[in-house]
């Protein structure tokens, strides 16, 4: 059985249908990118799988059980983690604090919740920033405390909300070697959401495209860029019409 | 082994906030050795007492930023389980007083399911409702003496008695609410490290993000909310026994649950010194203002205008109160 396994999940806003019958299947090791234009139903989905919205029909199994109403605490325990795309830093947590707050779901101690948030900043290159407040440090730099937060939960599996939305491109490289070192070194399945195409394109072993709360395509980054639907998803049916031949 | 050593452990704050904090509990220590007024010695103790109300309400309200503006009600539960007890069974205080605190703390996890469903405002209005429903109730119940309220007789109990903790001189009281308040900054210590502690702040910072790092928000704002109503319920049994007579429209009005969470607040909510120094500031300009304008000139209320003011200030200057002034400054100096 795949780690986690969509099946038919629906979700419903009153009259207005975020996701529509979406289903698919996330490998342990994999390295899933979920691409999609604006409204497409990404963040929606990803908050359905956490657990903070209930699904309104489908169901969803993780590791072996079925999660699809659990509570996100409960979600996050079985050991599956998340980020946000906005984080709102009160700053009353420094960053060592932050990322000790996802270690303490493994563990009482706070000592060893503290020496495991240390070696994670470590891991992370982060570990200079430790004693700052969350909204003294820049943002690219927030995002990675977010993403230690999430690893310091210990999860199987982690789900990445537009972490580099907003970065400029030498932020986007350095978010995408981190990325690259949750997967690898650290064996944690990943799955993002993206906007930025070339990220997506880049690292993922595999490439999920929404559209209006559909999936109108899975496959690897190259068969995706030369999709049909997806072109026509992101660049409207005029162009796929005006360049049918190159697609042939 | 560990939680001992954690509640011990003030090595995270600056050398000088432990001088400082060493200087003070030794003045506290030493103060009624030195000559005294009663009225110095009452307010004293007032202060002690209020700090623990504050460090109790800044485990929810400061570490959770859950405005709990209901904690009289739990002075109330405790000073009258305290206080029946002794006079219908002759129960002294030591047993009484846990007595209290768990009658407390069920009443706290009852009324907490429901209230943290509520948020912000919402959350902050209802649990003042909730404790002047419990003051209505209590006014008109006989068995708690009602509106009259009851009347401990220390010549039934001649004093000093050290069970049922009832003394003629107030240096006896002192002693008790300071050691109370020692083991008060101990335990508010161990907590802001512990796992529970840092789950409150996390909820502060950002309710859905704690959740989603396996936090289960509801739960945990209930128990810090039983842990705070511990505090205050403790500190409730104290005050029957140090004043002897209570009834719901002084132990269980809305002004005191309004005076544990602005002293809390001026002193900076979500710091351990934060309630200490609030208790610190008002304590003694309340019973000053009481003793001096409100008797002489006749201007009751006054207190009352000069909160308002604070209030407004602390929102306006800093919302993290005087604490939060001090780091301020601390943090531009490091850069």
């Amino acid at each position: 059985m795949a780690l986690l396994e969509v099946h038919g999940l629906t979700k419903k806003f009153g009259g207005l249908t975020a996701n529509d019958d979406v289903s698919f299947k996330v490998n342990e090791g994999d390295l899933i990118g979920m691409l999609g234009p604006n409204g497409a139903g990404k963040s929606t989905l990803f908050n359905c799988l956490a657990g903070l919205y209930p699904v309104t029909s489908g169901h969803v199994f993780f590791d072996g059980h079925e999660i699809t109403d659990l509570k996100s605490h409960e979600v996050a325990r079985r050991g599956m983690a998340r980020t946000f795309q906005v984080y709102a830093a009160s700053g009353d947590l420094s960053v060592v604090e932050n990322v000790m707050v996802g270690c303490f779901m493994r563990t009482g101690s706070g000592f060893k919740a503290k020496d495991r948030a240390k070696d994670i900043l470590k891991e992370f290159k982060l570990q200079h920033l430790s004693d700052y407040m969350l909204s003294e440090i820049p943002v690219a730099a927030q995002k990675r405390v977010t993403m230690a937060t999430a690893v310091g939960t210990e999860p199987k599996m982690l789900l990445l909300d537009e972490v580099a939305a907003g970065l400029n491109p030498l932020e986007i490289e350095e978010i995408m070697t981190t990325i690259r070192g949750i997967h690898s070194s650290m064996g944690i399945t990943v799955m993002l959401i993206e906007h930025v195409m070339e990220l997506v394109m880049n690292i993922s072993d595999r490439v999920i495209v929404l559209d209006s709360g559909r999936k109108i395509a899975e496959g690897d980054p190259k068969a995706i860029a030369n999709n049909p639907d997806v072109i026509k998803a992101y660049l409207g049916e005029r162009y796929v019409q005006e360049h049918a031949e190159e697609f042939k | 082994m560990e939680t001992l050593k954690s509640t011990f452990d003030f090595s995270d704050f600056p050398r000088l906030d432990i001088t400082v904090a060493g200087a003070v509990s030794v003045f506290l220590l030493l103060f009624p050795v030195f000559p005294h007024s009663a009225f110095a010695m009452a307010t004293m103790i007032q202060f002690l007492m209020f700090s623990l109300y504050g460090m109790g309400w800044n485990t929810i309200g400061g570490y959770g930023g859950q405005v709990d503006l209901g904690k009289a009600q739990y002075v109330g539960i405790g000073a009258f389980t305290t206080t029946v007890m002794l006079i219908r069974w002759d129960i002294p205080f030591w047993f009484s007083m846990p007595i209290g605190v768990c009658f407390s703390v069920m009443w706290s996890f009852m009324l907490g399911y429901p209230l943290f469903r509520l948020k912000g405002h919402y959350f902050a209005i209802a649990t003042i409702a909730a404790s002047l429903v419990l003051k209505d109730i209590f006014e008109v119940w006989d068995f708690v003496g009602a509106a009259r309220g009851l009347e401990i007789s220390p010549i039934k109990y001649s004093p000093p008695d050290f069970l049922r903790l009832l003394f003629k001189e107030d240096i006896y009281y002192y002693y008790v609410i300071l050691a109370f308040f020692f083991i008060g900054i101990l335990y508010v210590n161990w907590f802001r490290k512990s796992r529970l502690g840092f789950q409150l702040r996390s909820i502060k910072d950002n309710e859905e993000m704690a959740q989603s790092l396996g936090i289960n928000a509801h739960w945990a704002k209930i128990k810090t909310y039983a842990i705070a109503t511990a505090f205050v319920s403790v500190v409730g049994s104290f005050h029957a026994c140090y004043i002897k007579n209570i009834e719901p429209e002084d132990t269980m009005s809305l002004d005191i649950s309004i005076l544990i969470a602005l002293m809390a607040m001026l002193g900076g909510a979500g710091s351990l010194w934060g309630p200490i120094i609030g208790a610190g500031v008002l304590i003694p300009l309340k019973s000053y203002l009481k003793e001096w304008l409100g008797a002489q000139v006749g201007l009751v209320g006054i207190d009352l205008i000069i909160y308002g003011a604070i209030i407004m200030l602390v929102s306006a200057v800093e919302p993290r109160g005087i604490w939060g002034i001090v780091e301020k400054i601390r943090r531009r100096k490091k850069e």
